[in-house]
């Protein structure tokens, strides 16, 4: 058997054929066209006739005939010894391509000029400005809301209608579903049907100064954008710590975002989780080092950078390097850092380094901690605006359902206001970096208080318009269901756990408020551990930053909704509190008043009466509970 | 409003437009830099494809090559041998495929082997330390974790690019493996996703076949009927609604055409595919060699009724199964007598069906496993055997334990490929490495390409160009084509 095997052998051996090389655009074009061509040949410059902007600019311009590169005036003059012909110019003290590039060229039209659809060498022409800059705000009404000024104007310019008001019930379950992610109060909503008891400021002032559910609430928009969750990857080997006990009092004292920021990046025990990263057991892609990590998730969280590109090889996309992101990652790695190029090492050194010199500069030879501090001194910098308009952008985003620039994480996009961005990021730092005081500016405005924008087709060019519908969080969704039915979880015994590692949130809860006992205190969704409802209603893993969730249900997750037992059973229990209420009538009222924020119409009602039956049965207060749970209208914040 | 109508008016009609619409309108989640966009789409030429459907049947946590497909010398178990001496512990089986031997335990495999493509030289990365989860990623993605963005799952790439194969069936549908209540649970849902694709392009998880049935219908208790008449008091509730001119807004449009897809899998008679009950019981019997042989079943089932992608695992759970860190003959001689019977009648099924040559079944792992090299020759990996013996002792001595990179073997029926072909050899003597090594990006290369899916199909997602195999590279096995 053996050596029959070895002579089979041979014969599979011989049929295999050379393939030909071929070429990777990404990474052996563009660095290569990046590096020796677009000074002169890019943008508004196209020296000769020759535009590489894109890859029909370049056919245009001849140099290259397809496939054949020995008959390409572009590898003629890359090869030509004559320095009048020769590219790139000697005169301009340009280094000749070597044999390998030129290789890396020949191939590359030898296959026909791959190209990236959509790629442009062309430079993005914007350019963010990185300091603070003053608003000058359109004159208008005394008194009125600054926001309010800079979009009325905006919309003249455009032609634009300033869009009406929400009526007071949907303003009532948008702002507190924004503000403390639950349902309004029944007794909020009595007030809503008289003009003179319902004061939309004074509700403002209420929902934030309800500090523990302020805090609960937006727990889920930081722990997905630092990363942090009860249980998950990196914990069972110790390579992944919480800041939890760091985080939610840090939320209910509405620590100023400066200090925040400062305690996040030159954190303590509690908070160091955040840019301590995840430590993969066995050995990681260069570009998923914790230190590297560090790199990314610092400059995307805080001030809107995609380091990610740039941590692999310099980016194609914006103005970042390799270089500066292992400048970044050098800040927090202990040990010294060489550079590494897609994988492979170049031998060069990282040094210690911020990415904008002209606000100041870390000391590469002082001591971690001192340049972790020296780092978080240059973030919140004053004269670093990036940072405030970074995160006012996401404010705004989490208010309006859509980013001034977005998407959120791509700082260095031009916003569709310039002003509204810097007038929110002036308000942040003159209010001591209050971030309740930014939010209370927007939720304040008229344009929060409009009715939100219908938007058809979402394909098109995005125009604001107004509020943009927002689907509830999974920790929404579920806490507003328990709100209407009155049902809430029974504490899991590792929330409760001391010591670090998984679980502990509830612990860290107590402790803050100085509880003794939990009691049957509402256990929020926020510190609940990831299950499969909330996994279908799109909490993510958090094992990477996410600054946003997803804003549609999916097939499988509707599968889920209608059939999956974590919501049928929520809905047996919850109907069987409701059942208590006795009549079909006063069922329904609760329900539509709770649930919706609003009574239910005569036809809506009698189609719940004939869902609910005169006796209503257990499973008919389910499918009534169920019906109004997947409305649309329970679904999305209006 | 008339208390009678409503209760009888049909389910919400829907147009195959408008189905196909919202399958492929990206319902991803945002991502940093939006939604992932089809990159070059004049430049990737799909190829022609020669499957429909493709059935991965996973074999979770190291399958031996040199206990399954691939016989080396064989020495039986005696107290005293020197274990450098052995490198399998089953002898050799003749198959109907004259040149092709396997190992002892899979004789019905071995039957059927004139219908297979066995490719002996299948490689894996060392990654340093053995996760099992990482490699698993890895082997499913394409892509070796972590990842700055969520890799999606070979399914879920056919998913997207192809779709469903008919208005019901969920493209890509997992079978046999929880996702909570064991270690590395977390680590394996890395991996079980749509990745930056979104859920909906995400696996349908069905970890116990015999429940499968239930993933498709009312909620326990709820009948059939009742549970169409509270879809449609929904409706009706929502027709009613004085907030119906926000429905126009996509996302409430997408969220009702989401339900009314969920609805209408329910309501169709492909529901009844999951149902394993439904089956003959003389197949069903000789299926059930557990729950693996149970997805078998299942996965013909719902590739006959238009699945596109059916993984079916043995399950990875950390030291079970194939997971073998000692006692590895043992536990070898059970594992194989779980896969042998319903692999070969699967495809003696889709055969008979006339579906064998649409569809694609290939039966992977992670790695393979040796007796003495952990992960490769000169691999710093730590030594993760549990039975460290020079000399066999006793029983639990005798079997692979670790954990093997360099070679391994993949059995490839239908879809377009080779009947009774062999590719690639490992060594006879130790260290066996691969000849003429096939990667997991070649390895996807090669089942993408028989799926119709260009291995340079490429997204952009955070403005980075991701590709179906790793940044394009992939090439197909030509090889095992037909």
């Amino acid at each position: 058997m053996i050596h029959f095997r070895s002579a089979l052998f041979l014969v599979i051996a011989s049929s295999s054929l050379p393939l030909a090389a071929e070429v990777d655009f990404a990474h052996e074009v563009v660095p290569l066209i990046q590096k020796h061509c677009i000074e002169c040949h890019t943008g508004d410059k196209a020296k000769g006739g020759l535009s590489m902007d894109t890859k029909a600019l370049l056919l245009e311009a001849d140099v290259i005939e397809l496939g054949k590169p020995d008959k390409s005036l572009m590898i003629e003059v890359v090869m030509s010894d004559d320095p009048d012909e020769k590219m790139p110019p000697p005169e301009k003290k340009k280094v000749a391509l070597n044999y390998k590039e030129i290789d890396v060229l020949k191939r590359w039209i030898t296959a026909g000029v791959p190209w990236t659809d959509g790629f442009t060498f062309a430079k993005d022409r914007y350019e963010p400005p990185l300091k603070p800059r003053k608003v000058e705000l359109p004159k208008g009404a005394a008194g009125a809301n600054p926001i309010d000024l800079i979009i009325a104007e905006h919309f003249k310019k455009q032609g634009q209608k300033f869009p009406e008001p929400a009526d007071n019930a949907t303003f009532l379950r948008r702002v507190t579903a924004d503000l403390n992610g639950l349902p309004p109060s029944a007794e909020a909503l009595v007030k809503t049907a008289s003009l003179s008891t319902f004061n939309k400021t004074q509700i403002v002032d209420e929902l934030l100064a309800n500090k523990e559910a302020y805090a609960v609430h937006w727990m889920t928009f930081w722990n997905d954008l630092l990363r942090n969750e009860y249980a998950g990857t990196g914990f069972i080997t110790g390579g992944r710590k919480q800041v939890t006990a760091w985080l939610y009092p840090a939320l209910l004292e509405n620590k100023p975002y400066n200090t925040f920021v400062t305690e996040l990046v030159a954190p303590d025990k509690n908070s160091a989780g955040f840019i301590d990263g995840i430590e993969w057991r066995g050995e990681v892609n260069a570009s998923q080092t914790t230190a590297v990590q560090f790199s990314q998730n610092v400059s995307q969280v805080f001030m809107g950078i995609n380091m990610k590109c740039a941590s692999c090889h310099d980016s194609f996309v914006d103005r970042w390097t390799l270089k500066e992101a292992y400048g970044l990652a050098a800040i927090y790695s202990e040990k010294p850092l060489e550079l590494t190029r897609c994988d492979k090492p170049t031998g060069e050194k990282a040094v210690a380094a911020w990415l904008y010199p002209e606000l100041g500069q870390i000391d590469a030879s002082k001591p971690k901690p001192e340049r972790l501090r020296q780092l978080a001194g240059l973030i919140t910098h004053p004269e670093n605006g990036r940072m405030q308009r970074t995160l006012v952008n996401r404010l705004w985003n989490q208010m309006m359902g859509r980013g001034i620039v977005h998407p959120v994480d791509a700082m260095n996009t031009e916003p569709w206001s310039e002003d509204l961005l810097d007038l929110l990021a002036n308000h942040l730092v003159e209010s001591n970096y209050d971030m309740k005081a930014v939010l209370r500016l927007i939720v304040t405005s008229k344009i929060y208080q409009a009715r939100a924008d219908v938007i058809e087709d979402e394909s098109k060019a995005y125009v604001f318009n107004g509020p943009v519908r927002k689907r509830m969080t999974a920790e929404q969704f579920i806490d507003s269901v328990r709100t209407v039915v009155g049902v809430w979880p029974k504490p899991d015994k590792n929330a409760f756990k001391v010591g670090g590692g998984q679980g502990g949130q509830l612990d860290v809860v107590m402790k803050t408020h100085g509880l003794q006992k939990w009691d049957d205190r509402p256990i929020r969704t926020a510190f609940v551990q990831r299950d499969s409802l909330q996994a279908v209603l799109g909490r993510p893993t958090r094992d990477q930053v996410v600054t946003s969730r997803p804003d549609q249900l999916t097939t499988l997750e509707a599968i889920n909704l209608a059939n999956g037992p974590e919501l049928a059973g929520l809905i047996t229990e919850g109907a069987s509190e409701i059942s208590k209420i006795g009549k079909p009538d006063d069922m329904i009222n609760r329900v539509y008043l709770t649930a919706l924020s609003r009574a239910a119409t005569t036809s809506e009602r009698d189609i719940a009466a004939q869902i609910l039956g005169e006796n209503p049965s257990p499973e008919q207060v389910q499918d009534f509970l169920w019906s109004v749970f997947m409305l649309p209208e329970f679904f999305y914040i209006n | 409003m008339n208390s009678e109508n409503w209760y009888n008016e049909s389910l919400p009609e829907q147009s195959r437009r408008n189905f196909m619409r919202m399958i492929g309108a990206s319902t991803a989640a945002t991502f940093l830099g939006g939604a992932p966009r089809l990159l070059g789409a004049d430049d990737v030429k799909h190829p022609q494809a020669t499957a429909d459907a493709c059935i991965l049947l996973w074999m979770a946590g190291g399958m031996a090559a040199a206990e399954t497909f691939d016989p080396k010398s064989y020495l039986p178990f005696e107290v005293g041998t020197q274990v450098e001496k052995i490198i399998s512990t089953f002898p050799a089986i003749d198959t109907a495929v004259d040149h092709i031997k396997i190992c002892k335990g899979l004789e019905n495999i071995a039957s059927v082997m004139d219908r297979a493509t066995l490719i002996r030289s299948h490689v894996q990365a060392d990654l340093g330390s053995i996760l099992h989860s990482r490699h698993q990623y890895h082997w499913h993605t394409g892509y070796v974790p972590p990842q700055t963005v969520a890799a999606p799952h070979i399914g879920a790439w056919m998913a997207k690019v192809l779709g469903g194969r008919n208005e019901v069936m969920p493209a890509f549908i997992n079978i046999g493996q929880r996702l909570e209540g064991f270690g590395e649970s977390e680590e394996i849902k890395a991996f079980t996703t749509g990745g930056f694709f979104g859920s909906e392009f995400g696996p349908m998880n069905l970890p116990f076949p015999e429940e499968a049935s239930k993933a498709v219908q009312p909620p326990s208790g709820m009948s059939a009927d009742r549970f169409a008449r509270r879809y449609k008091a929904m409706r009706e509730l929502l027709k009613n609604s004085p907030r119906s001119e926000q429905l126009s807004d996509y996302h409430q449009e997408s969220m009702l055409h989401s339900l009314d897809n969920a609805h209408r899998l329910l309501g169709s008679k492909e529901r009844e595919a999951f149902d394993l009950t439904k089956e003959k019981k003389e197949v069903y019997d000789e299926y059930n060699t557990g729950r693996f042989g149970q997805g078998c079943l299942l996965a013909r089932r719902l590739v006959e009724n238009g699945a596109r992608f059916v993984e079916v695992t043995t399950e990875y759970e950390p030291f079970l199964h194939w997971d073998t860190h000692e006692n590895g003959h043992t536990t070898a001689e059970k594992m194989k007598n779980q896969i042998d019977r319903p692999i070969a009648r699967l495809i003696k099924d889709l055969e008979e069906r006339g579906l064998l040559d649409r569809t694609l079944v290939i039966v992977a792992s992670e790695f393979s496993r040796d007796m003495m090299i952990e992960g490769v020759p000169g691999s710093t990996a730590k030594d993760q055997s549990r039975a460290k013996t020079d000399v066999i002792k006793e029983m639990k001595h005798y079997g692979l334990h670790r954990h093997f990179t360099g070679g391994s073997s993949v059995l490839i029926f239908g879809g377009g490929t080779k009947k009774g072909y062999l590719y690639g050899a490992t060594a006879d003597e130790r260290p066996c490495l691969a000849d003429k090594p096939v990667t997991i990006e070649d390895l996807h290369a090669t089942i993408f390409t028989a799926m119709g899916i260009s291995p340079k199909t490429v997204y952009d997602i955070e403005k980075r160009p991701f590709y179906a195999t790793r940044d394009g590279h992939g090439k197909p096995v030509m090889d095992v084509f037909a």
